[in-house]
């Protein structure tokens, strides 16, 4: 499955929000209602579900859909 | 009864009281270090100093004391990292930190092997700090003074936070003004210890101005607000001029930002400059946090003397079955 997908099914199950919300510039807290513990709790998702570690600092970088699916992907290069 | 040890990770203070740290230059180890020799943690604010200065008043209390010293960081710092790895140089025994989810903190904890402590104001934030790895939580309610996580009080989230938080120690702060409310936490709520702050402000120990305590003994209910702050969280504090021309809407935004404290910072004012202000006595254009029930206390007693009242107040309705209201005066 392509990174983005994987992404979007992380999103909907964490967030619990509708699969078409999940739009690439959505932000998570302003769009998707995201929490602080939401934000901590998608990040561990992410780097469960892809193998990777990501620092807070980076963390607090990824604040929409496309930041995250940008994030992973540099890392996966 | 005899209030128990608390025990956090290898480290057992015989009295479970916790002083809560306070920046900016509030609780040094001129508070830190009697705090611990009687028996409690003493907790040094290490948040808006530089490390050099946190290096060394930790060293100081240290050297001051064989018992438990502590240092609170917050995580909205942005040099958050640099007086973490400064605290653990310095060999404080644990870091509790809050205002903000660090992962990487527990991380670094582990590597070092030194505790980490955890504030949270919810059940959610608890429960992932006790899964990452915290050596203890405190539950800091709306009651508390500075920045705060929540708008309910103590006795209204202590007890979902007690549910799920299963195998490290359990702390509550905020508003605690004495031992009988000391053993209700602890009894009747589940708690293994306590944090208080502002008792200690008022002790002789605390370094702070003169002004800034007799600001705390001159402030009524009413006189305790919340207030706004660049963090992005409300906080806590005294309603001196400073608040109230803020709250009144003048423009008091920071021009030139000399400290660059925060990792995100609006500018609306500078905490780090008023902070300071207050600590050195400039009660007019100062920031002082305060906890909402500071207008209780009303004397200024040596680290001593408040912790011999809080035992022996304690103990006497602690597992004892008769409640905690203190006795009648006669």
């Amino acid at each position: 499955m392509a990174i983005d997908q994987q992404m979007v099914d992380i999103i909907v199950e964490q967030l619990s929000v509708e699969k078409d919300k999940v739009v690439p510039n959505a932000s998570f807290v302003d769009d998707l209602g995201a929490d602080s513990l939401d934000l901590v709790e998608l990040i561990m998702a992410m780097e469960e579900e892809f193998d990777v570690e990501i620092p807070d600092e980076e963390a607090e970088k990824i604040s929409t859909v496309q930041n995250a699916i940008d994030y992973v992907n540099n890392l996966k290069k | 009864m005899k209030l128990p040890p608390l025990k956090i990770a290898g480290l057992t203070a015989p009295i479970p009281l916790i002083q809560g740290g306070m920046s900016i230059r509030v609780s040094t180890a001129a508070l830190a270090a009697p705090v611990a020799s009687c028996g409690g943690i003493g907790v040094i604010g290490g948040s808006a100093i530089p490390d050099e200065e946190l290096k060394a008043d930790i060293r100081k209390a240290k050297a001051n004391t064989n018992g438990i010293v502590a240092v609170n960081i917050m995580y909205a710092m942005k040099y958050f990292y640099n007086a973490v790895m400064a605290a653990i140089d310095a060999k404080a025994d644990f870091i509790i930190t809050g205002a903000g989810f660090s992962r990487d903190i527990f991380k670094i904890g582990r590597e070092h092997n030194i505790p980490i402590v955890m504030i949270v104001s919810s059940p959610g934030i608890a429960k992932l700090a006790e899964r990452l790895g915290a050596a203890a939580i405190i539950v800091e309610a709306s009651e508390a003074g500075g920045h705060l996580g929540t708008d309910k009080p103590l006795r209204e989230i202590f007890p979902a936070i007690r549910e799920v938080v299963k195998n490290v120690p359990l702390i509550a702060a905020g508003g605690i003004t004495n031992g009988y409310e000391m053993a209700e936490m602890m009894d009747k709520y589940g708690a293994d210890g306590i944090q208080i702050a502002s008792r200690f402000v008022l002790s002789e120990e605390c370094d702070v101005d003169d002004k800034f305590k007799q600001a705390f003994l001159d402030a009524k209910k009413e006189d305790i607000v919340l207030t706004s702050s660049p963090v992005g969280m409300p906080g806590r504090a005294i309603n001196t001029p400073f608040v109230q021309a803020k709250a009144a809407g003048e423009d008091l935004s920071t021009k030139k930002c000399e400290y660059k404290c925060l990792k995100k910072c609006d500018h609306h004012y500078c905490i780090s400059e008023r902070l300071r202000a207050a600590r050195d006595g400039d009660i007019e254009h100062g920031l002082v946090f305060a906890g909402a029930n500071t207008y209780k206390m009303k004397e200024i007693l040596p680290v001593a003397e408040i912790f011999r009242r809080f035992v022996t107040e304690a103990e006497s309705v602690y597992k004892e079955g008769r409640g905690f209201a203190p006795p009648a005066a006669v």
